[in-house]
């Protein structure tokens, strides 16, 4: 590395510095806001506790104790979804990414090579949702699904697999086939194999992938508006709807969009490795 | 690490070819089954499904045949209790539907508006970060929290930084004002507001402001990663033939990162044709129908009006333009992209 000129060392940390400031301050603000007064909510605006404003604890408070138990149903509810739909995504594109990924295929009629299943599974990633409003909409209400818990699961296991099998497939096609060919030898099967060998190898891809899926359903908006309109609401639907209820209350606004924010950005920030990986493997293979 | 992106190359030889075992020919079915199997029930099966109900005339609660049926008291029959006609008249009104042609000039403003802003954005910041500073770890954390954040609270945060009045862009902007004018903030008539959220074309480029605030740190990574990926010798090499670094950039960089880029640019625009939750709660499509996309608009008439079979019909218009971006896209990369870069 030759030694850059000073003016450039300046110009890189203040453009590192101010883009911090850009994605940071929308979430200083929310922080704030959540523990501002009404009026200080609402007037011109007040950026510093103490300073400015005198906090209060007065949201929290009711969001929490009073308002626990609305809270909890919904963040219950968003919990079970992603986790639903994370699990079965894993493991449907932990076997069909496998799958792609160590045997040779050829599908008849359409001529299809691993390739080109491959690049099929993906495309299914990038078709607009909407295209399955009316359809899901029909057979939900004829199969009884709508608002259930089952049905949120079925719909986010289906848009988690197209990434699951991508990921996966990469992933195993870095990893030797050695060792799985070591343990059939003495006479493992090879779904033995699979289970006992291959997939505690492929940790990592899994974490990356079982923290995409998870973070996906957790953020869906689209899928929870249509299929649920009241026990199985979400996290997103239940934030989104108090847009039109009694006005906008920024300060509960505010502790509600912290709470539903907080667990995945810790994920984030906690497996920050894993996330950078994946999005890389996702897109340099694209 | 083995980096095959063209062919697969499945690594035990034994599976290739005649030479396979019985085990195997059973178990690379049961291995991929499952996906296919859902695949095809929830995603391919539907699509066709939607086709089919594009060309009827079925509302919610059955199709108008349906209706006149229980109206008259007679049974209703046919296919889920829906009686239906066949009828183009979904496709005809694609036509002459004015708020739909609105909402898809709105969905390809915010696609090739957005596209570009976060492009353009994300390569100067990568570049950026593709120096050595202190604190690098921790910036790449920074960069990681927009995208995890819910697009609906995206849309929250939007509101309150572009609130006209009370929010922080705001005040900035009123204090800018009476400094430029030279009056007092305070006891002065001062009009210093911006439209932010509540002018149709400002709204519309202010959504594309906070979809960009998401996403442009995506952007950044991806490409980092790929200027990474480069290496250092080219650019030695060019140094030592007297290349100025713009020459650098223009001739080594940008061309190596083309295949890269273009992959990000087709995955942002298809994402954004999805566009919803962010609007829905910071215009809700309004004022009128100006920010408007066509994905809020096919939810809106299937669920708020129950027009189903018109809904299916727009949602095919949009896999349409969502189709034509994506062609263009991948005959541009397979133009642009000499080959042996992948």
């Amino acid at each position: 590395m030759t030694r850059r000129p000073i003016w450039q060392t300046v110009l890189l940390y203040a453009v590192v510095l101010f883009w911090c400031f850009i994605v940071l301050f929308p979430f200083y603000w929310l922080g704030t806001t959540s523990f501002k007064r009404q009026l200080d909510a609402i007037r011109l605006p007040k950026y510093v506790p103490y300073y400015d404003f005198e906090p209060t604890t007065e949201h929290w408070d009711y969001l929490i104790n009073v308002q626990g138990d609305v809270t909890w149903r919904h963040f219950r509810n968003s919990l079970i979804a992603a986790s639903g739909g994370t699990g079965f995504a894993v493991l449907v594109g932990a076997m069909a990414g496998y799958g792609l990924s160590r045997f040779r295929y050829r599908w008849p009629v359409l001529n299809w090579n691993n390739d080109n299943i491959a690049f099929w599974v993906i495309s299914q990633r990038f078709l607009p949702p909407a295209l399955f409003v009316v359809p899901f909409l029909i057979a939900y209400t004829n199969l009884d699904l709508i608002d259930t818990h089952i049905g949120l699961i079925v719909a986010y296991t289906m848009f988690n697999i197209p990434f699951a099998v991508w990921i996966m497939r990469d992933f195993f096609n870095g990893l030797p086939a050695d060792l799985e060919d070591s343990a059939r030898v003495d006479g493992a099967t090879r779904w033995t194999a699979f289970t006992r060998i291959v997939l505690p190898l492929s940790a990592p891809g899994l974490v990356s992938v079982a923290i995409f899926s998870f973070v996906f359903s957790w953020n869906e908006y689209l899928y929870a508006l249509m299929l649920t309109n009241f026990e199985a609401i979400t996290m997103p639907i239940f934030i989104a709807g108090q847009n039109t209820q009694r006005g906008v209350e920024w300060w509960y606004i505010s502790a509600l969009a912290i709470t539903a924010v907080l667990p995945v950005v810790l994920i984030g920030l906690l497996l920050q490795r894993f996330i950078t990986r994946g999005l890389v493997a996702g897109a340099l293979k694209g | 690490m083995q980096r095959s992106t063209r062919e697969t190359k499945p690594q035990a030889a034994a599976v290739q070819g005649e030479d396979i075992t019985r085990e195997d020919r059973v178990m690379k079915r049961v291995f991929l089954s499952p996906a296919v199997i859902v695949l095809l029930a929830l995603s391919i099966f539907p699509l066709f499904w939607s086709l089919g109900i594009s060309f009827t005339d079925i509302l919610r609660g059955g199709s108008t045949l349906q209706r006149e049926a229980q109206s008259s008291g007679v049974e209703a029959s046919g296919f889920l209790g829906q009686d239906f006609n066949v009828t183009l008249r979904n496709y005809d009104r694609i036509f002459d539907d004015e708020r739909l042609h609105i909402a898809a000039r709105n969905t390809l403003f915010f696609v090739f508006v957005g596209v570009t802003v976060q492009y353009v954005f994300g390569l100067l910041l990568a570049l950026v970060l593709n120096q050595e500073f202190i604190g690098r770890g921790i910036v790449r954390v920074i960069f990681l929290m927009p995208m995890m954040t819910m697009p609906v609270v995206v849309g929250y945060l939007g509101r309150m930084m572009f609130d006209s009045y009370r929010s922080p862009i705001a005040d900035l902007y009123r204090h800018f004002v009476a400094w430029w004018e030279g009056v007092p903030l305070i006891g002065s008539e001062l009009d210093a507001t911006l439209p932010w959220l509540t002018n149709g074309s400002w709204a519309r480029g202010t959504i594309v402001l906070m979809d960009s605030w998401q996403w442009i740190p995506f952007v950044t990574l991806i490409l980092l990663a790929g200027m990474q990926a480069i290496p250092d010798d080219i650019y030695e090499a060019a140094r030592v033939d007297g290349a100025s670094s713009l020459q650098m950039f223009w001739r080594i960089t940008l061309p190596l990162l083309a295949p890269l880029s273009l992959t990000v640019v087709l995955i942002r625009g298809l994402e954004i044709f999805k566009i919803i939750d962010v609007i829905v709660v910071t215009t809700g499509g309004g004022p009128g129908s100006a920010t408007e996309s066509l994905t809020m608009y096919i939810y809106k008439t299937a669920l708020t009006f129950g027009n189903y079979s018109y809904a299916a019909a727009i949602s095919f218009a949009l896999l349409v333009l969502v189709i034509i971006f994506a062609m263009v896209f991948l005959g541009l990369g397979r133009r642009l992209v000499p080959r042996g870069l992948y």
